[in-house]
């Protein structure tokens, strides 16, 4: 069960083309699809694009509808909340508008990953694309909308600065853990989805429960003797070495590790599994 | 030197009808017995491609002739890589073009022109080397100013005219071809002819899925007759079409009426 592409150039060198049969598994035609996938990042990098474009085509802000929309929540929850809890609103107001904007870029990202590859099915069926390629489609589009709503998070750091400290350093990787999880999740998730259309039903609804579990609009530390609820909630972690960074504190000392864990343990599970069924993902869209 | 070459392959399509789609009941089967773990695993698999041999080389123009649901398009899609077989080998030297739908890769609500870019682009032609082929497409598809308009507004025959123009810009080395042809005017289709005889000319080797005797026999030196996911008959397109006028065209025969009984 192989398909072997062999390119013009080692044409010359191969007498007998059956002689190859044993050399492709699972694994390295998964490696090869990664590899032709981040090749083709000028090829993903303008669909995700041409995604948002259309998708906004004829609004007249387009994809800054989502930035106002985020930051009409923000500020309303800010305001809201700081009364309702009691706090200052000027270290409360920051706090809830970054957990906001990262909590919409996990959930969206999550949320379309159940669609990686059924959203492009016909794409899938008519025109041999690496499976990887889908992938990175839909996390550098979701990427580029969480541009869009950075624009906030400016405003309201220059309105409320945050003290400068070391950790501000860490934002860089932070984003890179954030990026390759998200890439592992639309990678597992759109296979399961491909094969169980009832994931994104499931998903949706464990995320809108996650949002009021996590904390986003209201602190861990609120949580008293049960603040390892909070603690060792991955989706907490991944917003908290965000958050802290970028509101001038130290994260909390179980988000790194956990986020570390999560994306090693995350990427191996999934190219296991889709070195197994990569194969199968064009019979199921 | 272009090949594609299939050993023993199979293309096996599970259907997956309701109950089997869900995550639920797949997971209810795994931890209850009985009447849950039937119901969930209940499946039909269509055995699309059934074990097959088949040597494309270099300088081969094969036309794939077969009633209606003979694979052709599944053996075409097997072809270009899109289906991984479920058992078997294929391989396979050359870039392959496959114009097997009209309508990938084309977006209704972006302009002719961002098409041109968007399907270039699954072709695998980056949109800066794309740019030297406009002039030639929009000459083509005598598009003029339509090109600048959102797709959607364009006539089915518009539209044909533009994703043919599109795919067939490059000439690849292996062409994979399903009939899609029929749509469009007299004077489409003599247009249509003349760039696809230059572009058989320059590719190495070519798979046709016709309907049309005429088109086969012009443009195809080999054929196979396809039925129930075997290879049926191989030899000279006029050889292997009137076999398969024999087997199929009387309206009598047991499998016909098979067929449209169901």
């Amino acid at each position: 069960m192989s398909v072997k592409q062999i390119s013009l150039e080692n044409h010359r060198a191969l007498a007998s083309v059956d002689g190859l049969k044993s050399q492709t598994s699972h694994f390295t035609r998964a490696r090869a699809d990664i590899a032709e996938g981040v090749r083709l990042y000028w090829l993903w990098s303008r669909l995700a694009y041409h995604d948002i474009k259309m998708r906004y085509r004829g609004s007249l802000i387009g994809p800054f509808w989502l930035t106002l929309s985020t930051a009409i929540m923000a500020a309303m929850m800010g305001v809201l909340y700081s009364k309702l809890f009691n706090t200052d609103v000027r270290t409360y107001l920051p706090y809830v508008t970054i957990g906001l904007i990262v909590w919409q870029f996990i959930s969206t990202t999550v949320n379309e990953s159940c669609l990686t590859f059924v959203a492009v099915s016909a794409e899938v069926q008519q025109v041999r694309l690496p499976f990887s390629s889908h992938v990175f489609r839909l996390v550098y589009r979701n990427l580029l909308v969480l541009c869009h709503n950075v624009v906030i998070l400016f405003v309201v750091l220059v309105i409320f600065p945050p003290t400068l400290i070391l950790e501000q350093l860490t934002l860089i990787p932070a984003m890179a853990v954030l990026i390759a999880n998200a890439a592992w999740l639309a990678c597992l998730l759109g296979m399961l989805g491909a094969r169980y259309r009832d994931l994104p039903p499931i998903i949706s609804n464990f995320l809108q429960v996650l949002f009021f579990v996590t904390p986003i609009f209201w602190r861990p530390e609120s949580l008293g003797r049960y603040l390892v609820m909070a603690r060792y909630n991955p989706l907490h972690a991944a917003i908290d070495i965000i958050r802290s960074p970028l509101l001038g504190v130290a994260p909390d000392v179980a988000s790194w590790p956990i986020m570390l864990a999560m994306t090693l343990v995350g990427c191996v599970v999934t190219f296991a599994v889709f070195a197994r069924l990569r194969g199968r993902i064009a019979y199921w869209v | 030197m272009s090949f594609l070459r299939l050993r023993n392959v199979s293309i096996h399509f599970p259907i997956y009808q309701g109950g089997s789609r869900s995550l639920k009941k797949a997971i209810m089967a795994s931890t209850s017995r009985g009447n849950l773990a039937r119901d969930a695993a209940e499946r039909i698999v269509v055995r699309a491609l059934d074990g097959v041999d088949l040597d494309i080389e270099s300088g081969d123009r094969l036309a794939l002739i077969g009633p209606n649901g003979s694979s052709k398009s599944t053996l075409l899609k097997t072809l270009a890589g899109i289906y991984e077989p479920t058992s078997g080998d294929l391989y396979s030297e050359g870039r392959i073009s496959a114009l097997l739908d009209s309508s990938v890769g084309m977006n209704p609500d972006a302009t002719g022109r961002e098409n041109i870019y968007l399907r270039g682009m699954f072709m695998g032609i980056h949109p800066s080397d794309m740019t030297k082929y406009i002039e030639e497409i929009s000459a083509f598809t005598e598009l003029g100013h339509y090109l600048d308009m959102p797709v959607r507004t364009y006539s089915a025959g518009m539209r044909i005219s533009l994703s043919f123009g599109i795919s067939t810009c490059t000439s690849p080395d292996i062409l994979l071809m399903d009939e899609w042809l029929a749509a469009g005017d007299a004077h489409f289709l003599e247009k249509a002819q003349a760039r696809l005889e230059s572009l058989f000319r320059t590719s190495s080797l070519m798979v046709l899925a016709s309907h049309s005797l005429p088109l086969l026999e012009r443009w195809c030196n080999r054929a196979i007759l396809m039925y129930q996911g075997h290879i049926m008959a191989q030899g000279t397109v006029r050889d292997v079409w009137s076999e398969y006028k024999q087997t199929f065209a009387a309206p009598e025969t047991p499998d016909k009426q098979t067929a449209s009984s169901q």
